[in-house]
């Protein structure tokens, strides 16, 4: 078999997919890219047995077939190819050879029979969204995901669909984002659970515009499609927690303060906090929000005021500082408000002002005060 | 490297808890006195008369009892003996150049290079005084060329003693002594040397290095050097307690993989107890297991800052599946929690923390009152 192929046209749909492959697989043929080629179309396959990615290109090819590839030694050599079109020549035993103006390379493929099949999308539903609605969901749940194999359940984000809407819900169960948009229409109420991994890929291969993606699933599979990009992942077969009874509907205290002033003071004052535990002390009066933070061990203290808006009781309460930074790296507002109610109940920070048919709400629990 | 010859004190507080009860209480003084819990506990200390019945520490409590009926007992309180084991330590540290913490009530000193302008032998003596006038508690020393021989020298020199072992006149010291006084050979290698006929130091240090090796690996060579009273350890300076760990010799080496895990847990909790107790949590569990080879294994995992029990637990019981080689006998298991830090409670979603936190305040109540073997998980019962 034999195709011709612009070099950097193929390292930039390759890039898309590598992220799939893990550095130590257990089986060598998941190092590899599988190429296909049919009637002038190249697709290339990356697999981890749980997220597969596919991309398609027009190449030169007057034959078809397949081959695996090493995807580490071809990657690394596209990115020093200057851009010119390079001849892939493939024999029987599947040894790959590489032509360019520079010279010739060649590397050992594998048999394609070898390597795993996709995932068969049948018995699917399906809806479309934007692929800038997907990628901003993604951007602004992901970092709450928990990372505690032992709850499956919670190292993925939770997509709820229904006839109004779509929404994300993340947690580690220290904090809970919840993203909601009303401009999509799932064809019924349904839920699953895609993982961590595959999520990530999608946030760096989908575009932020307003192309539009086809996200289909079944019970154990979710698929992605833009154009000729594919994405397919296994689903995190378990049941996420009941958040709605833990987002507490009445918090009194309205804490309303500049979203930048606010996260510059946290991220200053947060040097000085413990490294461990990051715990940062709010303390609310009146117009006034004071930051506190030390760390024993090393006799560090930072301390801040701000000017804020609030409408309860003082009130001192303590979280983790990353925590509370990441949030506030989630809206893009000029304000936010927080709301709180006692320092040992959850407080809901949410953006100022929202667009209509998107909804961020983020929630986190505080660190325990010891008195 | 007889030029970079070494000068190590080793420090250990006699019967330290014995001896805090005894400030706190003079009453008690020069009476049989056992510190540990009651009941089904075992003694965790015991004074110099106690020790006169045949009374020694980790005997269960029933059987010192029955050696010596009319021995007062008292459920000690770790938080003060923390508080004078500190003394201790800021009174070395404000002198000493160079000393690790080895234990609650152990210490070991490098004063290398510092004969060029004291006599490290009377600067010695004289910080034990200083720690003796300063807390009343009584304390011993060896004084040696490396941290074996001196803590032999202190074992020796105990009760409120020191010994001064001089240089090339080691193996003479250790020669008639019994091998268990070599430190990490417990009642199992003793019998185990016993049964090939080895007793006292010297006629181990006497036999070809090879046989050692043959019959107990790497750790027969280590032995035969320790024999010849070489040992390389380097005095790791003293920080706050970075880990808090408990480990356990089987007398047995055990295969069924259920009595494991029960010990496990009971471990867990043991560990678990004592970081509630420094008010610390551990951002980091690992797991050990040692096979009858002396192949020793052992993993670890960060964690969310915790010191609830049934947070560790399930982490350790994870860490222990993923490590033992399923039908292998065990010789010993142990849990260590690490990157301790300072308590802050992170408050949960989905579990009420501050009930928990609550909980778990009773139940160090009634160990802190009772031992704290007074309180387990049925799991983790014997």
């Amino acid at each position: 078999m034999k195709f011709i192929v612009s070099s950097s046209a193929l390292l930039k749909q390759l890039q898309q997919i590598s992220g799939v492959i893990n550095a130590n697989t257990v089986l060598p043929i998941l190092e590899d890219f599988l190429f296909d080629v049919q009637k002038n179309q190249l697709s290339v396959v990356a697999t981890d047995l749980e997220t597969v990615m596919k991309i398609q290109l027009e190449v030169e090819a007057k034959e078809t077939g397949r081959v695996c590839i090493p995807a580490k030694i071809l990657m690394d050599s596209l990115k020093n190819i200057p851009e010119q079109p390079l001849t892939f020549n493939i024999d029987k035993n599947y040894a790959v050879e590489i032509t360019s103006d520079n010279g010739k390379y060649k590397v050992m493929g594998e048999n394609p029979d070898n390597f795993p099949k996709d995932p068969v999308a049948d018995d699917t539903n399906s809806f479309t969204v934007t692929s800038a609605a997907l990628v901003t969901a993604i951007n602004k749940t992901l970092f709450a995901v928990s990372n505690d194999d032992l709850r499956p359940a919670m190292t993925g984000v939770f997509f709820e669909m229904d006839k109004k809407g779509l929404q994300f819900v993340a947690t580690d169960a220290h904090r809970l984002v919840r993203y909601k948009r009303t401009d999509v229409s799932c064809p019924k109420t349904d839920s699953l659970i895609v993982p961590k991994k595959p999520l990530t890929l999608l946030k760096a291969a989908m575009p932020v515009n307003e192309d539009e993606l086809t996200i289909s699933y079944n019970s154990n599979h979710l698929f992605v499609t833009h154009g000729t990009t594919q994405l397919s992942c296994r689903l995190i077969d378990a049941r996420f927690p009941d958040y709605k009874v833990v987002i507490p509907s009445d918090n009194p205290y309205k804490l309303t303060v500049n979203r930048t002033d606010f996260q510059g003071a946290l991220r200053r004052v947060g040097i000085f906090s413990n490294k461990s535990t990051n715990q940062v002390v709010l303390s609310i009066s009146g117009s006034q929000l004071q930051l506190t933070a030390q760390d024993i061990d090393f006799s560090f203290e930072g301390n801040e005021r701000m000017k804020c808006q609030y409408n309860g009781e003082d009130l001192q309460i303590a979280f983790n500082a990353k925590f509370l930074i990441e949030m506030l790296g989630a809206t893009d507002t000029e304000d936010v408000t927080v709301e709180l109610s006692t320092s040992t109940k959850a407080g809901i920070i949410r953006p100022g002002d929202q667009d209509e048919n998107e909804e961020l709400l983020m929630l986190v629990m505080p660190l325990m005060l010891n008195t | 490297m007889n030029s970079a010859q070494r000068i190590i004190a080793h420090f250990d507080l006699d019967a330290f808890f014995v001896s805090v009860e005894c400030i706190n209480n003079p009453s008690l003084k020069g009476k049989p006195l056992i510190v540990g819990g009651r009941e089904r506990g075992v003694v965790a200390a015991c004074s110099y008369e106690a020790r006169k019945f045949g009374i020694h520490s980790a005997m269960p409590m029933k059987t010192a009892m029955r050696l010596c009926p009319h021995a007062t007992v008292v459920g000690g309180s770790r938080g003060e003996y923390s508080r004078y084991s500190r003394w201790v330590t800021e009174i070395i540290a404000a002198k000493a150049p160079l000393f690790e913490k080895a234990s609650i009530d152990e210490f070991y000193l490098d004063l290398t290079g510092m004969d060029k302008y004291f006599n490290p032998y009377q600067w010695t003596i004289d910080l034990r005084q200083e720690i003796i006038d300063k807390t009343g508690l009584p304390i011993s020393f060896g004084l040696a060329g490396n941290k074996m021989v001196a803590k032999i020298a202190t074992d020796e020199a105990k009760p409120n003693g020191y010994l001064h072992i001089a240089f090339g006149r080691e193996k003479e010291f250790l020669a008639p002594l019994k091998v268990n006084k070599i430190p990490g050979v417990g009642e199992h290698m003793y019998q185990a040397l016993r049964n090939l006929g080895i007793e006292t130091i010297d006629h181990l240090a006497a036999q070809p290095i090879e046989l050692l090796e043959n019959r107990f690996g790497k750790y027969g060579a280590d032995l035969w050097n320790k024999a010849h009273g070489i040992h390389h350890g380097a005095v790791v300076p003293y920080h706050e307690a970075k880990s808090i760990s408990t480990e356990n010799t089987f007398e047995e080496n055990i295969l069924d993989t259920d009595r494991l895990l029960n010990e496990l847990v009971h471990m867990t909790e043991k560990v678990a107890y004592e970081l509630r107790q420094d008010n610390k949590m551990a951002g980091c569990i690992a797991v050990k297991i040692r096979y009858p080879d002396f192949e020793t294994t052992s993993r670890q995992t960060t964690i969310a800052y915790t010191f609830y029990d049934d947070e560790l637990i399930p982490k350790a019981k994870d860490l222990f599946h993923k490590l033992y080689r399923q039908g292998q006998p065990v010789r010993l298991l142990g849990v260590r929690l690490s990157e301790l830090t300072d308590e802050a409670v992170q408050t949960n979603l989905f579990s009420n923390v501050e009930k928990k936190t609550e909980l778990y305040k009773a139940i160090d109540d009634v160990k802190n009152r009772f031992g704290s073997k007074s309180l387990t998980k049925a799991t983790g019962k014997k």
